[in-house]
């Protein structure tokens, strides 16, 4: 009977363009759609910076040794055009009008000062708006000050490996993939959690208010099937698919990481693929399918209680934000899988997850996230179950 | 057969309720120690006005809701006890039935017919009849929303006998239907009749009980006001018409 119930409320639920849109539709495209986004705006943002001329304002003289230096760094630096200006007001003007992107101003004295081994003063201005201009100006001086300070150490006579008194060497023990899985791997369960959300919500408001608001409910109620049966078939729909708009956006992700060149590194896209292991995909079901019963036991008594569609949903949506915002837990460093953070439901199955893919899993924690997310899950079944058998809230009047 | 004997239906009202009513009490008595017999073969018409109790009667019957206390008997089960053997036996139609709209008649039908467990042959054999009775061959392909009031009433009649009930509900089942429409159901509840089956039917329009009906209960606030035949019904009455007596009786 439970199977009856289950295939029918399938067949009714892929019948629902509303359904499938946030089922399967969003899911599969929203990634591609992004990151092609993404691609696309970060390619051309990238060739327009290398194409465009900057324009630097020198408050300066022509003569003056640094300006010179820096009208003759390399083109490899960047393309440039350098404009002379004696009013410091109207340079300061056309940064904010971006006719100039970069301003400069140099001492007069700053030859003399060169001379005598003095520190000179340089002021850079900038439109903080305008990004990467700081960038630029950080890189003319690196080749600036590179030149100056090899031409000192020759004047002096200094060899300069005896005036650093450090050679320090910072190295990452962590390998690459752990780097990966603390840096971007609260990104996987974020998505399959939201996802698993807005999946399992329409069809829980259909297949439970709705049926109530159309009527069809009583005939159902009539036939030799207890509610149990007729709440298991109908809850197995939405669990499936809240897991089928998971999938689709992992799908969706997985394709476009393949197909849209967004990691351009081999070694990391090697990562990439090597986690994305059929274990590593078992062990996140393992965790999620749990996480989706426990969505689905909270959205069903709702589902249960409000008398029309558009109530179930107001009160449904908001929760997404409940959820989501646990799940965001994943992005911050330094929170790690513990005893404690293991019980905190939502949480639990981010760093779970996050340390599944990073490889520093310990599975006594594994353990204990699904321990309590499957006593969750039969917490929110039964609350269904209890709220499925009351009269008033079956019943539209 | 259906017997019913001192049915008592409470429910609990909420803030809200207790508010709209304007009433202190927390409980709602809807139908209070109600007791008739639906014979075979015979069509038994519980009238009332709206709000009477009909419905949650009708509701009691149907195993959708629990009485409060009192018994019910179904085709010698009791409903009250074994809700699940009773509704084998139970076909249950209403006014405001709704359907899949997603599915095609074909679908409805037979998912019913999986619920009701009809054996494959029995259930190919009722399909066969019903449609060939209702003359439903024409759209049962097509999505049930996409059809009209009329043919989703036939939709509706054939889910509700697909496994040849021995007892019929039919809670004010031509409400809101036009007149063809509602001529199909007259004539279903007479086939039923024909058929020896045990016919229940709520309604408040006189017309209908009086081609139809051979026993009446009349309820009204949740209590029984007159309950016999429609025969004795109809030669003790003290007013010109079966609606004027309605009215007295519900009155009194």
């Amino acid at each position: 009977m439970i199977f009856t119930i289950f295939k029918k409320e399938l067949i009714d639920t892929l019948r629902d363009r509303r359904t499938l849109m946030m089922m399967l539709v969003i899911p599969v495209l929203v990634f591609p759609i992004i990151m092609n986004l993404f691609v696309t705006i970060s390619a051309s943002f990238q060739k327009e910076a290398a194409s465009k001329t900057l324009n630097i304002g020198v408050l300066g003289t022509k003569d003056n040794p640094i300006v010179k230096d820096l009208i003759a760094a390399p083109e490899a630096l960047g393309k440039k055009k350098v404009v002379f200006y004696t009013d410091t007001a109207l340079l300061r003007k056309d940064i904010e009008k971006d006719s100039v992107q970069l301003g400069l101003f140099v001492h007069d004295d700053a030859a003399k000062l060169l001379e005598t081994f003095k520190p000179i003063a340089i002021n850079w201005l900038f439109d903080g708006t305008d990004l990467g201009m700081q960038e630029r100006a950080e890189l003319y001086m690196g080749y600036l000050e590179d030149k100056y300070q090899n031409a000192r150490y020759q004047a002096l006579n200094i060899n300069p490996v005896e005036v650093k008194p450090f050679f320090t060497v910072y190295s990452n023990v962590a390998s690459d993939q752990k780097m990966i899985g603390q840096l971007a791997g609260g990104f996987l369960p974020y998505i399959f959690i939201a996802f698993g959300f807005i999946g399992c919500m329409y069809p829980a408001i259909d297949l439970f208010t709705g049926e109530k608001e159309r009527g069809t409910i009583e005939t159902l109620l009539t036939t030799p099937v207890a509610r149990w049966q007729i709440l298991f078939g109908k809850m197995m729909v939405v669990v499936l698919s809240g897991l089928t708009a998971a999938t689709c956006a992992l799908l969706g992700l997985y394709f476009s990481i393949e197909f849209m060149n967004v990691v351009e590194n081999a070694e990391i896209m090697a990562i990439v693929k090597g986690i994305l292991s059929v274990k590593f995909i078992l062990t996140l079901f393992l965790l999620l399918f749990p996480l989706t019963i426990f969505f689905v036991g909270v959205m069903i008594p709702i589902a249960v209680y409000a008398k029309t569609f558009k109530e179930a949903q107001s009160i449904i949506t908001p929760l997404n934000i409940v959820v989501v915002l646990p799940a965001m837990v994943g992005f911050f460093p330094g929170i790690e899988l513990n005893a404690i953070t293991a019980c905190i439901p939502v949480v639990n199955v981010v760093l779970s997850s996050k340390e599944l893919i990073a490889g520093t899993l310990e599975w006594g924690y594994l353990a204990l996230s699904f321990g309590v997310m499957l006593s969750l899950a039969m917490l929110s079944v039964f609350v269904s179950y209890k709220q499925y058998g009351k009269e008033s809230n079956v019943v539209a009047s | 057969m259906i017997k019913v004997e001192n049915l008592r239906k409470e429910f609990e009202l909420s803030r809200q309720q207790r508010k709209e009513l304007g009433t202190d009490d927390r409980i709602a008595v809807a139908v209070d120690n109600v007791s008739f017999v639906c014979e075979k073969g015979k069509v038994f018409s519980l009238l009332g006005p709206n709000g009477a109790g009909k419905t949650t009667t009708l509701r009691m019957l149907s195993t959708i809701f629990t009485p409060t206390s009192g018994t019910i008997e179904i085709a010698g089960i009791d409903a009250v006890k074994y809700p699940q053997e009773a509704r084998k036996k139970l076909g249950f139609l209403t006014g405001s039935t709704g359907l899949y709209a997603r599915l095609t008649p074909v679908e409805v039908v037979d998912y019913f017919a999986d619920l009701y467990q009809v054996p494959k042959n029995k259930r190919e054999e009722r399909k066969k009849y019903l449609f060939n009775l209702l003359q439903m061959n024409d759209f049962l392909g097509k999505r049930i929303g996409k059809l009209s009031t009329g043919m989703k009433q036939k939709v509706s009649i054939c889910r509700t006998m697909i496994h040849d009930p021995e007892v019929v509900v039919f809670d004010e089942p031509t409400s809101g239907l036009d007149v063809i429409t509602a001529a199909n159901i007259i004539q279903l509840i007479k086939d039923c009749r024909d058929q020896n089956k045990t016919v229940i039917f709520s309604s408040h329009i006189m017309s209908e009980v009086d081609l139809l009906c051979d026993d009446l209960s009349i309820i009204h606030k949740g209590k029984l006001k007159y309950s016999g035949t429609m025969d004795d019904f109809r030669s003790n009455m003290e007013e010109p018409n079966l609606t004027a007596e309605f009215i007295r009786i519900v009155n009194l």
